[in-house]
C-alpha cells in the first residue's frame, strides 16, 4: 500500500457524521461495490457493542462507526471470517487504526486474506475503558460524546492518551475528520482498491489533504511527546526485577490479555502447552530454593515470553489492558517495549503489508551493537 | 408439499444406523404418512450425538430435535444408548432452566421393526412443533 | 464428638502454628496456602516448604485469588506427589479438586486436607483496589454473629456446601470469635497420626449442628434472591442475548474454571472456525451475525460440559471483564442437573460422574 496521495475526496456531511458515513458505506452496498459491511453494532441489552458483519442494508442504521469502547480487536473479527480463506462476498471492514494495522500484521502472519476486504479507518480519539463502560453505558456514551467535542481525551485509556499514530493509514480508505472544513470530511484513498470504490462511486479527489495532513502531523507530534514522557516514567516504576515483579505481583495467570490480543493467535500457547507442565518434584525443588514457590507458577516467564513473541507485531491496541481483572498496566508496559523493540529494525507494526516481518527476514550486516565485538 | 401458508417446521433428527434409522427406512418402505417435516441425519449409535449437535442445531434455527435410538437394553453397542439418555436430561436441564423451549428437544426409542412408530413419533412431534410455532434463534444476528 | 486442637490465637495464627509442627517435624515436605507475598499485603497461593516462610501465611484470608484445585491439578498432573504435602483449601476448592482427581486431572495420593466451616470470600475486584485488609475486623464481626456479609461474593452468600467433604481437619470460622480463638477439627486417623507428639490442647469438641442449619437456612435465603434475579433474567434466547452481550469471547471464565481442564478446549478448536462459505449461508439466513459469531453457543455449550461438576465457586466470575454475573447462572443450574442424579460434585471420592455411569432403569421422564 502506498501512502497517501495529496488529493483526498471530500463528503458533505448531512445530519451528523455518524450518520454520513455510514450512508456513504450503505452507498457502496447499494452501488454493489462490496457486499457486506464489518461495523460495530450497539448490543440489544445496550452495554456495549459488537463488530457484525451486515449484509441486510437496514441494520446499517443501527451501525456505529465509532463506538465509545473496544470490546473485541476488529482485527480478530476480519481473521474470524477470513482465516481459512478469502469467500466471494467483498466486506467492507471498518476498523480503528490500530485494529487496521493489525488486521495488516496479521496477514502477514497468515491469520487472515485481505483479497475481498476493504479496510476503512477513521481518525481515532481513543476509547474509554471497557470495565468503566460496561458498569455504566449511558455516562460512558455522554463522556465520550463530550470529550470528542470538547477535543479532550483525558477520559480514554491510558494507551490512547500517548497513542501517536491514531490517524495512521494503513488500510484502503481513510475518513479523514481533522482539519477538515466545516460540516464536511475526507475521503482519503489508500490503494487502488480505495481509488476503485472512489472512481465507482463517482466521488472525485479534488481537495488538497494539506491541512489533514497538517493537523494530523501536529496531533501526532503532540502525543509523542508525551508518549516519551510517558515511558521514560513507566521505565523508573516498572523497571529493574524488583519494580517488575512488584507490577505483576498482582497478576493471577489467567492469561486474558495473551487471550485478546490480535497478534496472540496461536491456538494452543505456548504457556499453555505441555511444556509448562512439570511433576510435583520440579515444583518441590524450586520451592525448597527459596523456602516457598508462588501458584500459580512462571508468571514473570509468562509475561516476558508473550513480550518475546508478539513485541515485534504489537500495535498498542490496549486490549490486554481492557482484559486484566487485576488493572495491571499491561499495555502501557507492552507498548512501550514494543516501541524500542520495532525501533531496533525501523519498523512499525502494520504499516505497510510490503514490509517484512522482521524476525523472518535479515541483512547480512546488521546489529553490530548487539555482537561481541571482534 | 403444501401449497399454503401453513408453517412446516425443520426437525432434524438424528437416527441410529441399527434401529431407529432402520425404522424410519419400514416406515417409507411400508408407505406410511407422516408430515415431510424430519430432516434426518444418520449416526452409527444414538451416544455420538454430542449435546453439542442438539445446541448447534437449536441456534440454528432447527424448530425441533429429535434423537432416537435403541430401546435401552438392545442398544448394538450394549450400553450407547444409556449414556444418551443422562446427556439427554443434562441438556433437556438446562434447556428447562434457561426456558430455551424445552419442548423442542425430543428423546424417543425407536426399533428397526417398529415403522409404524416412528411415523407417529414423526407426526406427533410435528404437532407439537407446529403448535410452538417458529424457532426465531434463525433471525438472532447477536448469537 | 471429634478431637480437636484448640488455641488461643487468630485462626490463621493457630492453624499456622500446626502447619509450623507440621514441617518442623517432617510429617510434611510442603505446605499449599495463602501467604502475603509483598510489604503491600498482597495475598497468593503458595507452595512452602521452609518453615520460616511460614510467618507470611494467611490461610483464612477471605480471597480466591485463583480456584486451588487448579493449583493441586497442575501439582500432581504428571503423576501423585512422591512425598507427604498438606493442602489448605475451601470447601469448593477441595470439592473441585476431587472432581478435577475423577477426570484423571490429579491426585489424591500423599496429600492430606486442612478445610473450614468457609465464611465465604470478596470479590477479586478488592483485592485488585487492595481494600481488603480494611474490611477484615467487619468480616469477624459478621462471622462470629452468624451473619452474612453484603460486600461478599453472590456465590458466597448463597452457598449451602459451607461445610467441608473429606477434609483431614477442618477449622471452625462460622459461629467462632477467629480473631481471638481457633479450634482445629482432626476428622481422620491420618490427622491424628500428623500431629502426634504436637504440644497443644487437644479436646472433645463439637461442630454445632445447630448453628450450622441455622447459619445454612440464612444462606437459603439468600440464594433463593439470587437465583430469582436470575431467573428474571433467563428468560429465553432473548434472555440470554441480553445477558451475555457485552461478552467479548476472551473465555476467561473458562480459564478460572477448575473444572475446565481440556487442554484444546471444544470453542477454540477448528469445530469452531468458520468459512468464508459458512458466513455466506449465515447471512443469507439472518442479514447479519456477530463477528466473531458463537457467544451464546460458547455458554450454552459450556454449561453442557461443567454443570454436573460445578462446585458453585464464583472464579468465573471474578475473572470476567464486563461483569457477566456468570457464577449464579452456573450455580443455579449446575444444582438443578446435580439434582436430577442426586449427586454433589466432589462429595466423595469413590462415587462416579454421573455422565460416566447409569442404571438399566431411570430418568423415564426425559424420554419419549
Amino acid at each position: 500500500m502506498n501512502k497517501p496521495k495529496n488529493k483526498a475526496a471530500v463528503v458533505k456531511v448531512k445530519n451528523d457524521i455518524e450518520k454520513s458515513v455510514l450512508d456513504f458505506l450503505k452507498k457502496g452496498m447499494d452501488n454493489e461495490i462490496f457486499d457486506a459491511v464489518l461495523i460495530p453494532m450497539k448490543v440489544p441489552a445496550g452495554d456495549s457493542f459488537a463488530y457484525v458483519l451486515i449484509k441486510d442494508k437496514s441494520l446499517l442504521k443501527d451501525a456505529s462507526y465509532l463506538p465509545p469502547v473496544m470490546p473485541v480487536q476488529g482485527a480478530n473479527a476480519v481473521s474470524s471470517i477470513t482465516r481459512l480463506g478469502k469467500g466471494k462476498m467483498k466486506i467492507a471492514a471498518v476498523l480503528r487504526p490500530c485494529e487496521t494495522r493489525a488486521t495488516v500484521e496479521l496477514t502477514k502472519l497468515g491469520q487472515t486474506d485481505l483479497e475481498n476486504i476493504i479496510l476503512i479507518s477513521m481518525d481515532c480519539p481513543g476509547v474509554l475503558p471497557l470495565s468503566d463502560f460496561v458498569k455504566d453505558p449511558k455516562k460512558g456514551m455522554k463522556l465520550f460524546d463530550e470529550s470528542i467535542q470538547k477535543g479532550e481525551d483525558k477520559s480514554m485509556r491510558p494507551v490512547c492518551q500517548i497513542c501517536d499514530k491514531s490517524s495512521m493509514v494503513s488500510g484502503d480508505i481513510h475518513i479523514g475528520t481533522l482539519g477538515a472544513k466545516k460540516d464536511t470530511f475526507f475521503v482519503i484513498s489508500n490503494s487502488n482498491k480505495g481509488d476503485e470504490i472512489l472512481s465507482k462511486l463517482k466521488i472525485s479527489k479534488k481537495e488538497d489533504l494539506d491541512n489533514w495532513q497538517s493537523k494530523v502531523k501536529n496531533i501526532s507530534e503532540e502525543k509523542l511527546k508525551k508518549r516519551k514522557n510517558a515511558h521514560k516514567t513507566l521505565k523508573s516504576k516498572v523497571g529493574g526485577l524488583d519494580n517488575l515483579l512488584d507490577t505483576f505481583s498482582q497478576c493471577i495467570n489467567c492469561h486474558n490479555c495473551m487471550r485478546v490480543c490480535p497478534v496472540c493467535y496461536c491456538r494452543l500457547c505456548y504457556f499453555d502447552s505441555d511444556k509448562v507442565k512439570h511433576p510435583s518434584d520440579d515444583y518441590l525443588m524450586r520451592a525448597e530454593k527459596t523456602g516457598s514457590l508462588r501458584c500459580p507458577s512462571d508468571i514473570t516467564l509468562f509475561q516476558m515470553g508473550r513480550m518475546m513473541h508478539m513485541s515485534l507485531s504489537c500495535v498498542s491496541c490496549g486490549m490486554c489492558e481492557d482484559a486484566c481483572p487485576m488493572d495491571i498496566p499491561v499495555a502501557q508496559i507492552f507498548s512501550m517495549v514494543a516501541d524500542e523493540t520495532q525501533d531496533l529494525f525501523d519498523y512499525v507494526s502494520g504499516r505497510d503489508i510490503e514490509e517484512p516481518l522482521p524476525f523472518v527476514s535479515y541483512k547480512e550486516k546488521e546489529l553490530e551493537e548487539m555482537e561481541d565485538a571482534a | 408439499m403444501k401449497k399454503d401458508d401453513e408453517f412446516l417446521p425443520k426437525i432434524i433428527a438424528f437416527l441410529c444406523n441399527w434401529c431407529s434409522y432402520a425404522g424410519a427406512d419400514l416406515a417409507g418402505t411400508s408407505r406410511l404418512k407422516y408430515p415431510p417435516s424430519i430432516l434426518p441425519i444418520r449416526v452409527m449409535c444414538s451416544s455420538r450425538v454430542d449435546p453439542l449437535f442438539v445446541i448447534k442445531a437449536y441456534l440454528g434455527g432447527a424448530d425441533g430435535v429429535l434423537v432416537a435410538g435403541c430401546h435401552p437394553g438392545d442398544c448394538h453397542y450394549e450400553k450407547g444408548n444409556y449414556y444418551t439418555r443422562r446427556r439427554f436430561a443434562v441438556l433437556k436441564k438446562i434447556t428447562e432452566n434457561l426456558k430455551l423451549e424445552p419442548n423442542r428437544l425430543k428423546l424417543s426409542w425407536i426399533s428397526a421393526s417398529e415403522g409404524p412408530k416412528y411415523a407417529k413419533v414423526a407426526t406427533e412431534f410435528t404437532d407439537q412443533i407446529k403448535k410452538l410455532g417458529e424457532n426465531h434463534t434463525k433471525n438472532k444476528i447477536f448469537l | 464428638m471429634t478431637k480437636a486442637i484448640v488455641i488461643n490465637k487468630t485462626a490463621d495464627q493457630g492453624l499456622t502454628e500446626v502447619l509450623k509442627f507440621l514441617l518442623e517435624n517432617n510429617r510434611v515436605k510442603g505446605v499449599f496456602t495463602l501467604k502475603k507475598i509483598n510489604k503491600e499485603g498482597d495475598v497468593s497461593y503458595s507452595l512452602i516448604t521452609n518453615a520460616d516462610d511460614l510467618k507470611d501465611s494467611v490461610p483464612f484470608y477471605p480471597l480466591m485469588p485463583v480456584n486451588a484445585a487448579k493449583i493441586l491439578s497442575r501439582f500432581t498432573l504428571k503423576g501423585p506427589s512422591n512425598v507427604p504435602i498438606v493442602a489448605v483449601l475451601k470447601p469448593c476448592e477441595l470439592r473441585a479438586f476431587i472432581e478435577l482427581v475423577k477426570r484423571e486431572q490429579g491426585s489424591l495420593e500423599n496429600l492430606f486436607f486442612i478445610s473450614s466451616t468457609c465464611a465465604g470470600v470478596f470479590p477479586l475486584e478488592m483485592a485488585k483496589e487492595r481494600s481488603i485488609g480494611k474490611n477484615l475486623s467487619k468480616y469477624f464481626e459478621k462471622i462470629k454473629k452468624l451473619e452474612i456479609l453484603d460486600d461478599l461474593r453472590p456465590v458466597c452468600r448463597s452457598c449451602e456446601e459451607f461445610v467441608p467433604y473429606n477434609a483431614d481437619m477442618t477449622v471452625k470460622l462460622i459461629g467462632e470469635n477467629i480473631d481471638k480463638k481457633s479450634i482445629i477439627f482432626l476428622n481422620t486417623k491420618k490427622a491424628e497420626k500428623l500431629v502426634e507428639g504436637i504440644k497443644l490442647d487437644v479436646s472433645e469438641k463439637d461442630l454445632d449442628k445447630k448453628t450450622l442449619d441455622n447459619f445454612k437456612s440464612k444462606r437459603a435465603e439468600e440464594k433463593k434472591k439470587i437465583f430469582a434475579d436470575i431467573d428474571n433474567k433467563t428468560n429465553g434466547i432473548d434472555g440470554l442475548i441480553d445477558l451475555f452481550g457485552r461478552c467479548i469471547g476472551c473465555h476467561a471464565c473458562r480459564e478460572a474454571c477448575p473444572i475446565c481442564y481440556c487442554k484444546l478446549c471444544e470453542f477454540d478448536s477448528s469445530d469452531c472456525e468458520y468459512k468464508p462459505s459458512n458466513y455466506e449461508i449465515e447471512l443469507r439466513k439472518r442479514g447479519g451475525l456477530r463477528v466473531p459469531p458463537g457467544t451464546v453457543y460458547y455458554h450454552l455449550g459450556r454449561l453442557d460440559h461443567v454443570s454436573i461438576s460445578c462446585v458453585g465457586c464464583g472464579a468465573c466470575e471474578d475473572v470476567c471483564p464486563v461483569d457477566i454475573p456468570l457464577s449464579a447462572i452456573f450455580k443455579k443450574i449446575g444444582e438443578s442437573v446435580q439434582k436430577v442424579f442426586d449427586y454433589i460434585p466432589g462429595r466423595a471420592p469413590k462415587e462416579d460422574l454421573p455422565i460416566t455411569t447409569f442404571e438399566k432403569e431411570e430418568l423415564k421422564e426425559f424420554e419419549e
